[in-house]
C-alpha cells in the first residue's frame, strides 16, 4: 500500500516539520496628484485573504469583477479605512476597484484638497479578520517627507505624518 | 453537519485565509472551480449566484442543482419531496443526507418515509451555498449519504436587504422580506456582530380539481458575532404549513374517463408540518487549528393523510390512514482539525464527535376523512446515535493528494420496551491525481450505510438490520483544460447490503434485498462568454437487486425478478443562462427525467419524461427587478411519480393492478417584483 506508506511517512514529517508561514500583507499609497489636485489612496490586498475575508462575513462567494460585489467590499473597507482630522472624518472618494487572481486594488481620493495636517488614520483592513495582517501605508505630497506606517491588530489608529 | 466538519479543509465553506487546500479566488463569475480541491468526481459546490438564476417551483428543487438529481413531489405540496439521484429512487430522502446550517434535515425513524427530508423551511434567498457530494467517500458524512450528501449553508449577512413579492397562476403567492444588520465594531478584532432576518408566507393550489391551499409562514432570525472561521451564530428557525393533498390515481380511472389528470380521489387527504429549531455555531481558527462546534434541538410536527389504495383494504370506510409524527431531535458536532504545510506539501487531521438523539411519537392510523377509525401502531421511539471519525488528507505535490478516513457509528433503537443497537465502522479512502495542466483523475472507494426504521429493527420476528451497509467504488475525472468548460465525469459502483423499497400500497418502506447499481455521470459547464453559461448534465445507472431465492428478502411469488422499483435509469439537465449586462436576463433549462422500472420483472415501466422550465429578469431600476417563471413551458402532460401496485376504487367490484400516477404541474407562471435596499 504506497499510499499507506505516504501517510506514515506524512504522519511522521507532521511532528518534524519547519515552521510554514503565510504573509498578509496590504500596501496602502497616499500620494498628491498635482494634475488634479487631489489626494489619491490606492489600496493593494492579496485577491485570496479578500475573498476569505468576504467567504467568512458572507458565508458565499463573490464576483469581484462584478459591481454589485464590488460593493460588499467597498462597504467593509470604507469601515475599516477612514482618516480624521480633530475626530472629524475626511471624505474619501470611492473611485473604483480592480480585481484579478492575485490582488485587488482599490481607488479613493480626498477631492481637490491636499492631505490636511493632523490626520490620523484608522486602518483596520483585514487585521480585524487576519491577527497577522500588516498594512503598510506610503504617504507623501508636496512639503511633506515620504514615510511609511505599518498598521496592524494591535496599531489600528496612528496620526499620519 | 456533513459538510461544516470537511469544511475547514477543502470546500470553502470555512475558507480559512491560510489554508492550504482552499480554492483559488473567483473573478470569473464561474462555476467554483474544484480543481486542487475536491476528494472526487461527484463533489462540488453551487454558488448563491447560479442557486438565484435557477427557476424553482418549491424549495425541495434548490438540491436539483447537485449534477444529477431529481426532486419531485407525489402529493401535496407541504409534503416532503420525493428524491432520485445514482440510480435510487430515494423516496423521501432515504441515502440522500440533507443538512441546513448544520442541522440534519433527514428524520429517521419517520411515521412514514426513513429519512424523511422536507425541505419546505428553506428560504432560497438565505442560502449562501450549496455543497454535496456523492458517493460513500467522506468521513463526517455518516447516515443516508450513501448516494450523496448536500448541505445548504445560510448567509449570517445579506448584502443588500430584499423585498419580494410573487403572484402566479393556480392561486400562487409569496411574500418575502430579508435583511440583516452589522452592529458597531468599536473593538475592531472580534468582527461585526450581525442580525440577519427573514420572513416568508406562500400560498399555492397547484393544479389540482381541489387546491391544494397550501399556507406556510417561515421565518429566520440569526445573530452572529465575528466570522464564520472566528466567531459564533445563534439561529432560531419557524416553518409552518398546512395543505390538502391529491396523491397518486389509478391511471385506469383516467383511461375510463372517470377521473380527470388533475382530479383526486379521497379529498380529505392532507396535512400540516410544523418546525422549529434553535441552533449554534461556533469556530475558531488559526494557522495550524481550526475547531469547530454546532448544537441543536429541533422540534418537527407532522399530521399527513393519504389513501394510496382507495377502498381496496376498507370498502365501507375507505382506506385512509394517519401517519402522525412528532419529535424532538437534539444533537451536536464538534469536530478539531491540525493542518500545517511546507512548501508544496501540506496535509491536515481532523478529528470529530457527533452525536444525535431523537425522541418520537409516531403512529399508524386508520382513518376516514381525518377522523380516525383505529389505531394500527402507536410508538415511543428513542434513537440515540454517536460517532466518531478520523480525517487524514495529504497534498504529496500540486498534482498529487489523498484522503483517508475511518468513521464509527453506535446506534442504539428503543421502541417501547423493545431495544436493538448496532455498531459499524465505515471507512473510505480517496486519491487525487492531475499529472496534466487543469486535469484530475479521482480514485475512491468507501464505505457507507443507513439505519433502517427502530420499528423493523426491533420487531420479534424477522428484525431488519439495523444499519445497513453500503460499498462504493468510483473512477473520476474533471477537467477545465479547455478554457471556460468545466467537465467532470464518474463511473461508479454502488452496492448496499438491503435496500430500502417503497411499498406503495401500505405508504411505506422495507428494508429489501441486496442490490448493485452501475452508473456514469457527465456534467458540463461552459462559460464561453462573461454573459453566457451553458450546463449538460447527463447521468445513467443501472441497477439490481442481488439477493437469490435463499437470502433474506428473496423475492417471494410473483415478486420475481431483480430490477429495483422506481430505480430511475437516467437524468439530464440542458440549461442556458444569459447575463448580459443590460438589464436583461434569463435562463432556459430542460430536465430530462428517465425511465424506471415499476415491479421486479421489469414487466412494466414507467416513461421518460421531459419537462421545460424558463425565466425572464428585467432590471427596471438599479435595486428593483421584475422576474418571469415559467414552468413545464411545453405543457407536457407526464407523471411526477409512477407505482405499479393493486387499488380498488368506489364501484368497483374488485381490486386491480395497474399504474397510479401523479402529474407534474400544468403549465403556470409567476411573477414576481424584487426590491433591494
Amino acid at each position: 500500500m504506497r499510499f499507506t506508506a505516504i501517510l506514515a511517512a506524512a504522519l511522521l514529517w507532521c511532528s518534524t516539520a519547519a515552521q510554514a508561514h503565510n504573509f498578509h500583507v496590504g500596501l496602502t499609497e497616499i500620494s498628491f496628484n498635482p494634475r488634479t489636485g487631489s489626494t489619491e489612496v490606492v489600496h493593494t490586498y492579496t485577491a485570496h485573504d479578500v475573498e476569505a475575508l468576504l467567504m467568512n462575513l458572507y458565508q458565499r462567494q463573490f464576483d469581484l469583477g462584478l459591481e454589485e460585489d464590488q460593493a460588499v467590499f467597498r462597504r467593509y473597507l470604507e469601515k475599516q479605512f477612514r482618516i480624521s482630522v480633530n475626530g472629524k472624518p475626511v471624505a474619501l472618494q470611492w473611485v473604483g476597484m480592480q480585481a484579478n487572481v492575485d490582488s485587488i486594488n482599490v481607488f479613493q481620493e480626498i477631492e481637490k484638497t491636499e492631505l490636511p495636517a493632523g490626520a490620523v488614520l484608522m486602518d483596520g483592513v483585514l487585521t480585524d479578520f487576519l491577527p497577522q495582517q500588516v498594512n503598510n501605508v506610503n504617504v507623501s505630497g508636496p512639503g511633506r517627507p515620504a514615510a511609511s506606517i505599518v498598521f496592524s491588530r494591535e496599531r489600528r489608529e496612528q496620526p499620519l505624518p | 453537519m456533513p459538510a461544516l466538519a470537511l469544511a475547514g479543509l477543502l470546500v470553502p465553506a470555512a475558507a480559512y485565509a491560510d489554508d492550504p487546500f482552499m480554492q483559488r479566488v473567483l473573478v470569473e463569475g464561474a462555476r467554483a472551480s474544484q480543481l486542487g480541491a475536491a476528494d472526487s468526481a461527484g463533489m462540488g459546490s453551487v454558488t448563491q449566484r447560479q442557486l438565484e438564476a435557477r427557476t424553482i417551483y418549491r424549495p425541495g428543487e434548490l438540491l436539483e442543482a447537485t449534477p444529477g438529481l431529481v426532486a419531485s413531489q407525489h402529493s401535496g405540496e407541504g409534503k416532503a419531496n420525493q428524491f432520485y439521484l445514482r440510480g435510487f429512487n430515494l423516496d423521501h430522502g432515504t441515502d440522500l443526507r440533507t443538512t441546513v446550517d448544520g442541522m440534519p434535515v433527514n428524520q429517521r425513524s419517520h411515521a412514514h418515509g426513513q429519512g424523511w427530508t422536507d425541505l419546505n423551511f428553506i428560504i432560497p434567498e438565505l442560502v449562501a451555498r450549496l455543497d454535496y457530494s456523492k458517493g460513500p467517500y467522506n468521513a463526517s458524512t455518516g447516515d443516508f449519504s450513501s448516494a450523496g450528501a448536500t448541505a445548504v449553508n445560510y448567509s449570517s449577512r445579506l448584502p443588500q436587504d430584499q423585498a419580494s413579492a410573487t403572484a402566479g397562476q393556480n392561486g400562487y403567492g409569496r411574500a418575502l422580506l430579508a435583511g440583516s444588520r452589522d452592529g458597531d465594531d468599536s473593538g475592531g478584532t472580534g468582527g461585526p456582530g450581525a442580525w440577519l432576518y427573514a420572513l416568508e408566507a406562500v400560498h399555492n393550489d397547484g393544479p389540482f380539481t381541489r387546491g391544494d391551499n397550501y399556507r406556510k409562514l417561515n421565518a429566520v432570525l440569526r445573530y452572529s458575532s465575528g466570522f464564520a472561521n472566528n466567531g459564533y451564530s445563534i439561529t432560531a428557525m419557524a416553518y409552518r404549513g398546512a395543505w390538502n393533498a391529491t396523491d397518486q390515481i389509478p391511471q385506469r380511472a383516467v383511461d375510463n374517463g372517470l377521473l380527470g389528470r388533475f382530479d383526486g380521489i379521497d379529498l380529505t387527504d392532507g396535512g400540516q408540518a410544523r418546525r422549529f429549531s434553535l441552533s449554534a455555531a461556533w469556530a475558531r481558527s488559526d494557522e495550524r487549528n481550526t475547531t469547530r462546534a454546532n448544537a441543536y434541538i429541533i422540534n418537527n410536527r407532522l399530521e399527513l393523510f393519504s389513501n394510496f389504495t382507495y377502498f381496496l383494504d376498507d370498502p365501507v370506510h375507505g382506506d385512509q390512514f394517519a401517519q402522525p409524527d412528532r419529535r424532538v431531535t437534539g444533537g451536536f458536532d464538534v469536530s478539531h482539525s491540525w493542518h500545517d504545510h511546507m512548501d508544496d506539501m501540506a496535509w491536515s487531521t481532523t478529528l470529530g464527535l457527533q452525536a444525535q438523539n431523537d425522541n418520537i411519537f409516531n403512529a399508524l392510523l386508520h382513518t376516514e376523512a381525518r377522523q380516525v377509525l383505529a389505531t394500527v401502531r402507536a410508538d415511543h421511539i428513542v434513537e440515540t446515535s454517536a460517532a466518531l471519525y478520523l480525517q487524514q488528507r495529504l497534498r504529496v505535490t500540486p498534482w498529487l493528494r489523498g484522503e483517508a478516513g475511518v468513521r464509527l457509528d453506535r446506534y442504539r433503537f428503543a421502541v417501547g420496551a423493545a431495544r436493538a443497537g448496532e455498531t459499524l465502522a465505515s471507512p473510505s479512502i480517496s486519491l487525487a491525481f492531475g499529472p496534466w495542466s487543469r486535469t484530475e483523475f479521482y480514485l475512491n472507494a468507501g464505505r457507507g450505510f443507513h439505519s433502517n426504521d427502530a420499528r423493523g429493527v426491533t420487531q420479534a420476528q424477522d428484525p431488519a438490520t439495523p444499519l445497513a451497509r453500503s460499498r462504493g467504488l468510483e473512477f473520476g475525472l474533471r477537467s477545465e483544460a479547455l478554457k471556460g468548460l468545466q467537465t467532470v465525469l464518474a463511473l461508479y459502483r454502488l452496492d448496499f447490503d438491503s435496500e430500502l423499497v417503497y411499498l406503495g400500497d401500505a405508504g411505506s418502506t422495507e428494508a429489501g434485498r441486496p442490490s448493485r447499481r452501475y452508473g456514469i455521470e457527465f456534467s458540463n459547464y461552459y462559460k464561453p462568454f462573461k454573459w453566457l453559461s451553458l450546463d449538460a448534465d447527463l447521468a445513467f445507472a443501472s441497477g439490481r437487486f442481488r439477493g437469490t431465492a435463499s437470502s433474506p428478502g428473496a423475492p417471494s411469488a410473483g415478486e420475481s425478478g431483480n430490477r429495483i422499483p422506481g430505480a430511475v435509469e437516467g437524468v439530464a439537465q440542458l440549461a442556458a443562462t444569459i447575463t448580459p449586462s443590460g438589464p436583461w436576463a434569463g435562463s432556459l433549462r430542460l430536465r430530462w427525467f428517465g425511465p424506471r422500472p415499476l415491479v421486479e420483472d421489469n414487466s412494466v415501466r414507467s416513461k421518460a419524461s421531459s419537462t421545460v422550465n424558463g425565466r425572464l429578469a428585467y432590471k427596471l431600476a438599479t435595486r428593483t427587478t421584475l422576474e418571469l417563471e415559467g414552468f413545464n413551458l411545453a405543457n407536457r402532460q407526464v407523471s411526477a411519480i409512477d407505482y405499479f401496485y393493486e387499488s380498488r376504487l368506489k364501484g368497483e367490484a374488485e381490486a386491480s393492478a395497474g399504474i397510479h400516477f401523479h402529474p407534474i404541474e400544468a403549465r403556470s407562471f409567476r411573477l414576481s417584483l424584487n426590491h433591494a435596499f
